[in-house]
């Protein structure tokens, strides 16, 4: 049965920077009647109210959809991608898990490849590089065969989707040690390669987006898994080992 | 074509395959180093007589250089490997807490563990195989009398210990590295992963227990 | 002055008319096509599509989006499927039945033949995305996998888990990302419309403001696609996203193109109540819930016991009483009203009052929990985790909430506006739903017109009017003016100075626009919401407080140009609902129902769509009218007893 309503009062220590450039340090806030039925970031919505009313700039955050689903959120929440709770987004997370007095750390992503744009707003272009570097078939409009005509068994076809569920908010990088990129790079290539209709190109993209994100100054693996542990959509490490095959196979086994 | 190599062998992914690859050629050096090892408790005839064997075939020189390389190698990779990921975060977090359901302490120390192993290796070495050359003669054949050697250094309790520290070391690394490597070489598998998991554990325990068991049973027998 | 407009539909039968219009359609050369431009604003299963397409045939395109990467678009939270007629589980569906099942969902309120060229197009679209490498459900054979879905007959929907639209926005992204690798597509994020520039009656680009830098941007193109979905959050809750909004489309519509139905809003019955005062947005659960959950209130008043107290005799299984034969499969407005008369009888349910019951209770009896869990685990966790509550336990509480706007700019066949060059897609437009959307026919829309629409009758644009030789660059004064516009306009939002968040004001507008222009209107609360929304846009711009400055990223004055536009949206809405005096689809009003307080259409007097003229600020717009005909789909009037 749902737990009651409560309101708590929270100790805010938040990332601010006013931009690229500036320094920017932790800032604490105080925040009162927070609803444990709200969800975190209607809690920061909360804050910024009382921070306008205040005459002070409003903590600037990435949020959209607020179902889990577009991956614009993120928010490093007490040292936790996407906060303490498994497979949940920040705008999935509610308040309930938090208790009355709680202080709550909020940092940004940190990456080299994830420059801070304000506060908590990361520039996350460096993934729409990488896939633009090949996570795509190259496919024209109206070249298509009847949709039938492609089998897929469907062990594949639901592993690619297991692999295909990346909303690519970066939570990956976000928790890795490391920095590394390689779980959203290899859902990517595992999806296609695990299909027939991506299978074709499948040697050229896994070098290209490998190297991609290599230039781009993500770190590399050291296999810890926090990459899986932290992904809202659960996505398995087991996909990195197929990129790993896959880049192998292709950079040293095939002739491009 | 040349330059296309070069990004390729620079390439995340080889790299973490060469330091998988070069750790697992570790673990067989190790396990095989351990069996050898393991005539010390036959008998100090039968230990000496199989490093005699060993060395005094010059195969014996390039052996030890191809292991050199695999070792500077396997160091060399975690060097750069290491380097590029503190740069991959130049402003670290406030506060940063691991999730629980992914990390263990064996995979956050590979580094320190790392490092605590390499200066073993090097201290091994000065002990062992430029420690005090003994002599013996079985037959007629005059050989080092490295039993003795080992018996005489684990006489002293603190450097029994400190080598069974190492082995602890070792073994917390292989822990973590031994499936660390298969994942990295590209196996994962929903049914043997796990199992390999286990394999890893009981791999790392065996180098511990393993290696640990001489210094105990060196110890003792100078008691006697 | 009413105006008829001419839709432009060609001639010949329903079925005709597409291929007959691509023939007579000019082409461009190929070797042409580069030497145009084409702005894409927004970059969902629209705009991604076109941008894709264009590109291919070698177009160059720039495209715009507001969040920080294409594929965030709103598009991505779509759950349950897409619709086609690929009759591959042989039972009985056709292009011809989609093409009947849509014009009669849409409660005859759509126009023939963009609904025929929907149905015809969509089985491309399946061949489309599966060749992307799209990971529909699959059959164990390979084959794809279909379901039936919002009460369809027939099973025509294609499905990737619960995450159909993420899966074919990802398609379309990468469609787009393979062109912008070859430098044809250029994207522009954290960027927002602010103005169409359109110079002598023709479209020349747009106006930009960079949301991270607050700077004002020129873009001039020979043609302008507006792909930048509906404009449900002129209801402060909806299931949009947070930025979703419909300031692109109000530019276009100050700037000549008309604004076509827009008070036919569709609420989406399975939604998760509000919670209270700090909530910023509601979250949809898929309709197929409604397969196998009971929807019940209590029979009492404020009855406040515990759900699993209240014994069967008391409980009012509403939709089962009312529609024996169709019981809880209802269509979305009909058991979006009733849920909302329950709750206005005071027999509500939860703390707040304002939900009512799908129990799954007699389905986990009958199929067992973990045959419940198989069909809607994901949803039944989504439910737990934001409400706390166990539905396996214990029924949900759901409630209608604000989820697709039907209507929007109006277009002619060929998705152009009435501006010249101002071509809108998808959700923006008003084509082809009616008054009402069938399940798992928007993602279908939005794909049909960018992949398949509008490269044709984009290229006919350029060729007819000439636009090889007639260019006009953004060194044009007009240019100019519309950007000093723009920056003037957000200075006025900054110079207000005032005492109230943007954010109060937007609840304010919500409210009324719920209580109002929602599920249910009549004339004199139409008539008083026009009057409240006038008073609280004069309030707004007197009394909104915005801080911050217009250099680098401002949230706070994004969100009050938004809301800006909102405010006067929200009353052409009420004002477009005041003179619809008829109920249809999603749009019911009171003074014209059946006896059994069924939507009662009156197709004598509006058989047609309201397109409406901007005829200045704070004037009364121009109401103008397109006829429609049914010639292929008989008027019926709908009956789900």
């Amino acid at each position: 049965m749902s737990s009651e309503e409560k309101q708590l009062t929270l100790n805010l220590k938040v990332w601010r920077q006013k931009d690229g450039k500036d320094k920017g340090q932790m800032v604490d806030y105080t925040l009162e009647g927070v609803s444990t039925d709200s969800s975190f970031l209607e809690m920061m919505d909360q804050l910024n109210e009382k921070l306008v009313v205040e005459n002070q700039d409003p903590v600037a955050f990435d949020h959209d959809c607020r179902e889990g689903i577009c991956g614009m959120c993120s928010l490093m929440i007490n040292g936790q991608a996407h906060g303490p709770e498994s497979e949940t987004t920040t705008c999935q997370l509610h308040m309930r898990k938090f208790n009355d007095g709680d202080t709550v750390v909020i940092e940004p992503w940190r990456a080299r490849a994830f420059p801070v744009v304000k506060d908590l707003m990361v520039d996350r272009s460096a993934f729409d590089e990488i896939i633009m570097a090949g996570g795509y078939v190259n496919v024209n409009t109206g070249n298509a065969q009847d949709a039938n005509e492609i089998l897929v068994p469907k062990e594949d076809a639901d592993l690619a989707m297991d692999a295909a569920a990346c909303i690519g908010c970066a939570a990956c990088v976000a928790s890795c040690k490391n920095a590394s990129a390689m779980l959203f790079v290899s859902a990517k290539i595992s999806q296609l390669a695990l299909l027939p209709q991506g299978k074709l190109e499948s040697d050229k993209r896994a070098q290209a987006m490998v190297e991609k994100m290599d230039e781009l100054g993500f770190g590399n693996c050291t296999n810890e898994a926090e990459c899986e542990a932290s992904c809202p959509k659960g996505i398995d490490i087991s996909n990195i080992a197929r990129m790993n095959r896959e880049y192998f196979k292709s950079a040293v086994v095939s002739k491009s | 074509m040349f330059e296309r190599f070069l990004k390729v062998l620079t390439s995340s992914v080889i790299k973490k395959q060469l330091m998988g690859l070069t750790g697992l050629l570790l673990c067989g050096f190790l396990l095989t180093h351990l069996i050898g090892n393991f005539l010390i408790f036959v008998s100090p005839e039968a230990f000496n007589t199989y490093a005699y064997k060993l060395t005094s075939t010059p195969l014996i020189y390039v052996a030890e250089a191809v292991l050199m390389g695999i070792f500077l190698l396997h160091l060399g990779l975690a060097m750069v490997l290491t380097i590029e990921n503190k740069k991959a975060r130049p402003v670290g977090y406030y506060m940063k807490q691991p999730t629980g359901r992914g990390s263990t302490f064996a995979s956050s120390t590979m580094p320190i563990t790392g490092i605590v192993i390499g200066i073993f290796i090097v201290l091994h070495i000065i002990h062992f195989k430029f420690g005090a050359h003994y002599s013996v003669t079985y037959g007629d054949v005059e050989m080092r009398d490295l039993y003795r050697l080992i018996i005489e250094e684990f006489q002293n309790k603190a450097f029994a210990f400190g080598y069974i520290v190492s082995m602890a070391f070792i073994g917390v690394h292989i822990s973590h590295g031994f499936w660390s490597a298969f994942q990295s070489l590209g196996f994962n598998h929903p049914k043997y992963t796990t199992v390999l998991r286990c394999l890893s554990t009981i791999y790392a325990i065996t180098i511990f227990g393993g290696f640990s068991s001489l210094p105990i049973y060196c110890f003792l027998q100078g008691v006697q | 002055m009413t105006k008829k407009l001419d839709g432009k539909v060609p001639e010949g039968k329903v079925t005709e008319k597409w291929d007959n219009h691509r023939f007579k359609m000019k082409l461009v050369n190929p070797s042409n096509k580069r030497k145009f431009k084409v702005i894409v604003v927004g970059t969902g299963l629209a705009g991604a599509s076109a941008s894709a397409t264009l590109s291919e045939l070698g177009y160059n395109v720039d495209a715009f989006c507001i969040q920080d990467s294409p594929r965030r678009a709103h598009s991505i939270a779509a759950q349950g499927g897409i619709n086609a007629a690929k009759n591959y589980p042989n039972d009985g569906d056709s292009v011809w039945r989609l093409f009947y099942d849509t014009v009669k969902g849409g409660d005859y309120r759509a126009r023939e033949s963009n609904v025929y060229r929907l149905a015809q197009v969509a089985n491309g679209i399946i061949d489309q995305c599966a060749a992307q490498g799209v990971p529909f459900a699959r059959e164990y054979g390979g084959t794809l996998s279909n379901r039936s879905f919002g009460g369809a007959q027939v099973s025509r929907t294609f499905y990737a888990r619960g995450q159909t639209g993420q899966q074919l926005l990802l398609g379309a992204y990468s469609a787009m990302m393979k062109e912008a690798a070859k430098g044809k597509v250029k994207i522009h994020t954290r960027r927002e419309m602010v103005d169409l520039v359109v110079v002598d009656g023709k479209t020349r680009g747009i106006i930009t403001r960079n949301i991270v830098t607050g700077e004002f941007e020129k873009w001039a193109a020979d043609a302008v696609l507006l792909c930048t979905g509906g404009y449900g959050n002129v209801y402060f809750l909806s299931t949009n996203a947070m930025t979703s909004n419909g300031s692109a489309a109000w530019k276009a519509y100050k700037k000549g193109a008309n604004f076509a139905n827009p008070c036919f809003t569709q609420i989406h019955p399975t939604c998760i109540p509000v919670h209270g005062e700090n909530q910023s947005k509601l979250t949809l659960m898929s309709e197929s819930l409604r397969n196998d959950g009971r929807v019940w209130v209590p029979k009492k008043q404020g009855d406040k016991r515990a759900p699993n107290d209240i014994p069967e005799e008391e409980r009012d299984y509403y939709l089962e009483r009312i529609y024996p034969s169709f019981g809880n499969l209802v269509p979305r407005d009909v058991a979006s009203r009733r849920a909302k008369e329950s709750v206005d009888e005071g027999r509500g349910v939860g703390k707040t009052g304002v939900a009512v019951y799908l129990d799954f209770a007699d389905a986990i009896k009958r199929d067992g929990e973990d045959a419940v869990r198989d069909r809607y685990g994901n949803l039944f966790t989504m439910y737990n985790r934001i409400t706390d509550e166990d539905p396996y336990k214990t029924p949900m509480r759901i409630f209608p909430a604000v989820h697709y706007t039907m209507g929007g700019l109006w277009v002619d066949y060929n998705l152009q506006t009435t501006v010249p060059g101002t071509f809108a897609l998808g959700e923006a437009n008003f084509s082809d739903h009616g008054a009402n959307r069938l399940g798992a026919s928007a993602l279908m829309q939005g794909l049909a017109d960018g992949y398949f629409v509008i490269p044709y009758t984009l290229g006919n644009y350029l060729v007819t009017e000439n636009l090889m030789t007639d260019k006009v660059g953004d060194d044009h004064p007009e240019f100019d003016k519309c950007l000093k516009e723009s920056k003037d306009r957000f200075s006025r939002l900054l110079n207000v100075k005032g005492t109230r968040s943007v954010d109060s004001f937007h609840r304010d507008l919500g409210n009324i626009m719920w209580e109002r222009v929602g599920m249910s209107r009549n004339k004199e609360r139409l008539e008083k919401a026009i009057s409240e929304i006038s008073d609280l846009r004069k309030e707004f711009w007197k009394d909104v407080k915005v801080t911050g400055t217009d250099v680098g990223l401002n949230v706070e004055l994004e969100k009050a140009n938004r809301v800006a536009d909102f405010l006067e949206l929200g009353e052409l809405m009420a004002r477009d609902a005041l003179e619809r005096n008829e109920s249809c689809g999603g749009h019911f009003r009171e003074e014209s129902q059946t006896e059994e307080n069924e939507a009662l259409r009156d197709d004598d007097n509006y058989a047609h769509v309201a397109a409406w003229e901007f005829s200045g600020d704070e004037q009364t717009p121009i109401r103008n009218i397109e006829e429609l005909s049914f010639d292929n789909v008989p008027l019926t009037q709908r009956s789900y007893k």
